[in-house]
This record gives C-alpha cells, sequence and structure tokens, in this order.
C-alpha cells in the first residue's frame, strides 16, 4: 500500500512495524516465561502427573467433534434446502433462524439448567454439544446458502433431467461443490466450541467431564493457588491450538474471518 | 473472506426476488434439522426464560410466586444494571477505535513490504485463536500489584506508574479493554488485510501519479473503500461487547465494587450465584431485546450506503486529484 523507497523510511517502516507487534508478544512471553519460575520443567512434570489432566483434553475433543458434525450435516441439509429446492414461506424460516444470531449465551442458562435437569442430560456432553450447535448453525447456514446460491442452477437442472433426485443432487453436487466454505464452517465451530467457557462452566460439575477452559479454575485447587503451575497449565492447554493455526494458517484465518460477522 | 462480510450485508435475504425456479423438489424435510435445533432449542430457551422473568423464583423450590413485571420495573431502577449498560457502552466504544485503527495501521504496513510481515503477523492473529479462559490467569499475573507490567514500568524508569492495576476501581475497566483488544485486533487486521487486497492498484497509482503522498492516499482512498468491512466489525464488536462475559468473569469477578461488571456477569451472578432466577432471566430478556436492536440498526446503517458508493467517491476523488 505505501511506497517507501529510501532506506531511512523502510526502515522507520520496520521499526513502527516492530513497536506495534512488542505488545502483541508480551503476554505470551510473559505466560512461558511466568510458567518455568521456581520449579523450572518441574512444574510441567506437577501438572502433566495431576490424574485426569489428559481427560480435559479428550472431553474438549470429544464436544468440539460433537459440535462440528452435528453443525455441518445440518448446515448441508439446511441450505441445499435453503438454496436449491422449493419451500413455501422459504424467507420466513430463514428470519427465524437468522434472529438467532445475536443471541448471547448466558441468556440460555436458566431454561437449558432446569430442561437438562429434568430430561436428565445434566452432566452429559450432550448438555454442552447441543446449545453450542444450535448457537452455531444459523450463521453456518447463512454462509453455506450464500455459497450455495452462487452455484449454477443449470447444473442442478441438469443432474435432474439425468434421472436424479434431490438425494443424489445433494451428495453427489452439494457436499463436493461446498467444500471451501465448509472448511470456513469447520473452522469457527471448532474454535467456538473449543474455546467455549461458559457451558462447561454450567453444565459440566464432574470433574471427569470438564473441558480445558475449566484447567486454570481446576489448577488454582489443586495447587492453591500456585501461579507458576498454573502458568505451565495455561501453555499447556495453549499448545493445540497454537499449533493447529500455525499448521492450517490460512484455514484459520479465513474461517475464523468468515465466522466473526456473527 | 470479505467476501462474507459483503454477502452478510448485502444479500441476507434478498435472494427471493431471482425468477421462480423450476425445481419442484419439496425442502421442507431438507432444513427441518436445523429448524428444531436452532429455532426450536433458542425459541424454547427464550419463551420459557419469559415464562422465568415474570417469577420470583431461586430456581430450585416449586413454589414459584408470580410478580408480573415487577422484575422489569426493578431492572429500570437498579443502579448496577445501569452501570452494567454504561460500562458496555464505553467498552465497545474503545475496543472498536482501538482496534480499528490499530487493524488498518498494521494491514497498511504488512501490504508495505516490510521484512518479517509472515511472522508479525502469526504474532497478532494468534491471541485470536486463545481461548479467553486460558489467557485470563496469565493476565491476572501480569496487571496484579508485583507483576510483569509494573516490573516493566520500574525498570523503564516508570515506577512512580506503578499500581495494582486489577484491584482498583479506576483502572480494572480498562485493564479489561486492553486485554479485549489484544485479543481480537489480529482479526480486525486480517479482515482488512484482506479488504485492501481488493482495492484497485490502478486507482492508487493514479493518485500518486497526481502527487497524492502515502497518508493522502490512506485517508482519500483505502479507508473509504474499506466502508463494508468497518460496518461488519462494528456490528460484530457491538454484539461481541453485549456477550462480553469469560474476560471480566476470570480477571477481575466483575469487581472490585462492580466495576467490570457487564450484563452477561450480571447475570451469571443473579442466576448461579445469588439464585435470584426471576431477576436473571429478566435481564436476560432485557439482554436479549438490546442485541436484537442493536443488530437490526447497525445493519440498516450499514446498508443505507454500502461500499458501492464510497467507492465511487474515493474514485471521483482520486481523478480529480485532491
Amino acid at each position: 500500500m505505501f511506497e517507501v523507497r529510501r532506506w531511512w523510511s523502510k526502515g522507520i517502516l520496520q521499526l513502527v512495524a516492530t513497536l506495534l507487534v512488542l505488545p502483541y508478544l508480551l503476554p505470551l512471553v510473559a505466560m512461558v516465561q511466568g510458567s518455568f519460575q521456581g520449579d523450572g520443567w518441574g512444574n510441567y512434570r506437577d501438572v502433566l502427573q495431576v490424574p485426569g489432566f489428559f481427560r480435559f483434553f479428550v472431553n474438549s475433543a470429544v464436544i468440539a467433534a460433537g459440535v462440528i458434525v452435528i453443525v455441518y450435516v445440518v448446515t448441508m441439509l439446511a441450505s441445499y434446502g435453503f438454496a436449491k429446492l422449493h419451500i413455501r414461506a422459504r424467507e420466513v424460516y430463514f428470519w427465524l433462524l437468522l434472529a438467532c444470531l445475536t443471541l448471547p449465551e448466558v441468556v440460555l442458562l436458566t431454561p437449558l439448567f432446569t430442561t437438562t435437569q429434568t430430561v436428565g442430560l445434566f452432566n452429559t456432553y450432550w448438555a454442552v454439544i447441543l446449545p453450542l450447535a444450535a448457537l452455531q448453525v444459523p450463521f453456518a447456514v447463512l454462509l453455506t446458502r450464500n455459497f450455495i446460491n452462487g452455484l449454477p442452477d443449470e447444473m442442478f437442472e441438469a443432474a435432474r433431467v439425468d434421472g436424479a433426485n434431490s438425494v443424489r443432487g445433494f451428495l453427489y453436487l452439494v457436499i463436493p461443490l461446498t467444500r471451501p466454505i465448509a472448511a470456513a464452517v469447520l473452522i469457527f465451530t471448532l474454535i467456538g466450541a473449543w474455546n467455549d467457557y461458559l457451558m462447561p462452566l454450567v453444565f459440566l460439575q464432574s470433574q471427569d467431564m470438564q473441558t480445558i477452559t475449566l484447567v486454570p479454575q481446576f489448577f488454582v485447587g489443586e495447587f492453591s493457588n500456585d501461579q507458576t503451575k498454573i502458568l505451565a497449565s495455561a501453555v499447556l492447554t495453549a499448545i493445540p491450538e497454537v499449533v493447529a493455526y500455525l499448521c492450517l494458517q490460512g484455514l484459520f484465518e479465513r474461517g475464523l474471518s468468515a465466522g466473526a460477522i456473527k | 473472506m470479505t467476501v462474507a462480510s459483503q454477502r452478510l450485508t448485502a444479500s441476507g435475504v434478498g435472494s427471493s426476488s431471482r425468477p421462480r425456479r423450476r425445481l419442484t423438489a419439496p425442502g421442507l424435510p431438507w432444513i427441518l434439522p436445523a429448524l428444531v435445533l436452532s429455532v426450536g432449542l433458542i425459541y424454547y430457551c427464550i419463551a420459557y426464560t419469559g415464562y422465568i422473568s415474570t417469577l420470583n423464583w431461586d430456581g430450585a423450590s416449586p413454589d414459584k410466586i408470580s410478580v408480573g413485571a415487577q422484575n422489569y420495573l426493578n431492572i429500570a431502577r437498579d443502579p448496577i444494571f445501569w452501570r452494567a449498560i454504561w460500562h458496555t457502552v464505553a467498552f465497545f466504544v474503545v475496543t472498536f477505535v482501538v482496534q480499528t485503527v490499530l487493524g488498518v495501521v498494521f494491514a497498511v504496513i504488512m501490504h508495505s513490504r516490510i521484512r518479517l510481515a509472515v511472522l508479525y503477523k502469526v504474532v497478532v492473529f494468534v491471541p485470536v485463536v486463545l481461548a479467553p479462559a486460558i489467557m485470563a490467569p496469565v493476565f491476572r499475573q501480569i496487571f496484579a500489584a508485583d507483576g510483569q507490567l509494573n516490573w516493566l514500568l520500574a525498570h523503564v524508569g516508570l515506577g512512580f506508574l506503578a499500581q495494582p492495576w486489577i484491584g482498583q476501581e479506576s483502572t480494572a475497566l480498562p485493564v479489561i479493554m486492553v486485554i479485549t483488544i489484544w485479543q481480537w485486533t489480529g482479526l480486525t487486521f486480517v479482515l482488512y488485510y484482506a479488504a485492501m487486497s481488493q482495492i484497485d492498484q490502478s486507482l492508487l497509482e493514479a493518485a500518486r501519479i497526481d502527487g497524492a503522498g502515502n497518508l493522502r492516499t490512506l485517508v482519500s482512498i483505502i479507508w473509504p473503500s474499506l466502508r463494508g468491512t468497518t460496518v461488519a466489525l462494528a456490528i460484530l464488536g457491538a454484539i461481541g461487547a453485549l456477550k462480553t462475559f469469560d474476560v471480566p468473569w476470570l480477571v477481575t469477578i466483575a469487581g472490585p465494587n462492580n466495576a467490570t461488571q457487564f450484563l452477561g456477569t450480571y447475570i451469571y451472578q443473579m442466576t448461579i450465584q445469588l439464585a435470584h432466577v426471576g431477576y436473571g432471566a429478566a435481564l436476560s430478556i432485557v439482554l436479549l431485546v438490546i442485541a436484537l436492536a442493536m443488530a437490526i440498526v447497525l445493519q440498516l446503517v450499514g446498508r443505507e450506503d454500502g461500499g458501492e458508493r464510497a467507492g465511487r467517491a474515493a474514485r471521483r476523488r482520486a481523478r480529480e486529484g485532491r
């Protein structure tokens, strides 16, 4: 964007960039450095030796996977229906769905709390998976419907003329052609589910069900507020996310940008 | 990625105006799972919350006392509620302005062929991926009275500025803002970065030939053509501000003395901790109404004159060499 030809203006720009980026690095440095204070690697050993530490990761993975599968299936079906099939009063249904976009999850607390306890889902994965999926679906449908709208109608008609019913059209046209948008949906659903704090906090009471976002709190109790070990646990829980991002940089940036406009 | 944001504002529901398709396969069964899951679950919860909001109830006891609109009247007179609203507004304005400025500046700089751009981008974007809940203890440590920030200040000769950042009312809210800005600038930056890649290069060159300097180009051409992205980010920021929960809850516990109280944290305290479930439900409904109203208003404002007009204006200005 900017034209910088002279060496000194290049230098100034580089310096400004560095000074602006540094504050973003400092908390991460503080986190890693703090986790090594006192016992050094010993902090990490202690954290890893806590029985059930691995369990938090498994729970988060199960919940994220559940949310992703549900959101993907439901979204693909609905987007195809909205974009290419005949539905009377279609836009009414669509607006009903879109109105859910602004919903803060804290609004769901009380009804879900009482309902999950009545139907016996309290303290199960479902108590977190279902509301999280319900909250992600409207936006995923909005994105995917727009994407499918962009696919030419002639293609679907040609398929029909060749004798493919709507199910085959879905399986052989929609599923393969929507891969780019599906990747975006996958990423923002993954981040949304993996990083969610409130739902697990309220609905997963027993320790062996809890997710990684509850780890810091767990360690406040476990190590009676020993900051260095809490930071070590924070580093360990952050590593999978950072590694996943570094491996799939482009995908993450696209997916989160798409998912951001909620 | 900006395509997504533009589509959101441009064609949310507009596709119904297309010529009627000849496809006759019924679509209702296809959209049913989504409707049952999202519309069903969420509207059920809203209706249930609406009902509870007319009760005086602790969430467990069998006797639910109906109090009509009393909870809502109490909200109107509740100073903590109004403080939470004020915090939300201040929080939105500050975080939105700072993130927008930083996002644009980062995007412009990274587009200007500097060294290590990829590395810088990763550093700014990593916070977006990390869970606020995981970073909270880190920030509690950094902003503590004996934390790294005060240590840093002392070492650069600004020791007189050192203070218990999260322990006093005057600085607690700014700390929450700083953490939020740290977390989300990466996203703002990436969105602006993408939007800038779509700016017509010949436009920039024409401006330069006409003698426009770097700053002039930024203000007159680059910034106007980013309007769509800015509107989308404003909607995102406003709704995000209303939803704020994790950071104030985990870093300052909505304190000290309600200094970082937000609607989300207040509802949580009322509902879960104090068992004023009816009151919490009424607060939830109020929050929901505000969020919906805000989304509609911002959507309308954004649609009024989209990027099209701004883009034309920019091109004209560039031609006229102003």
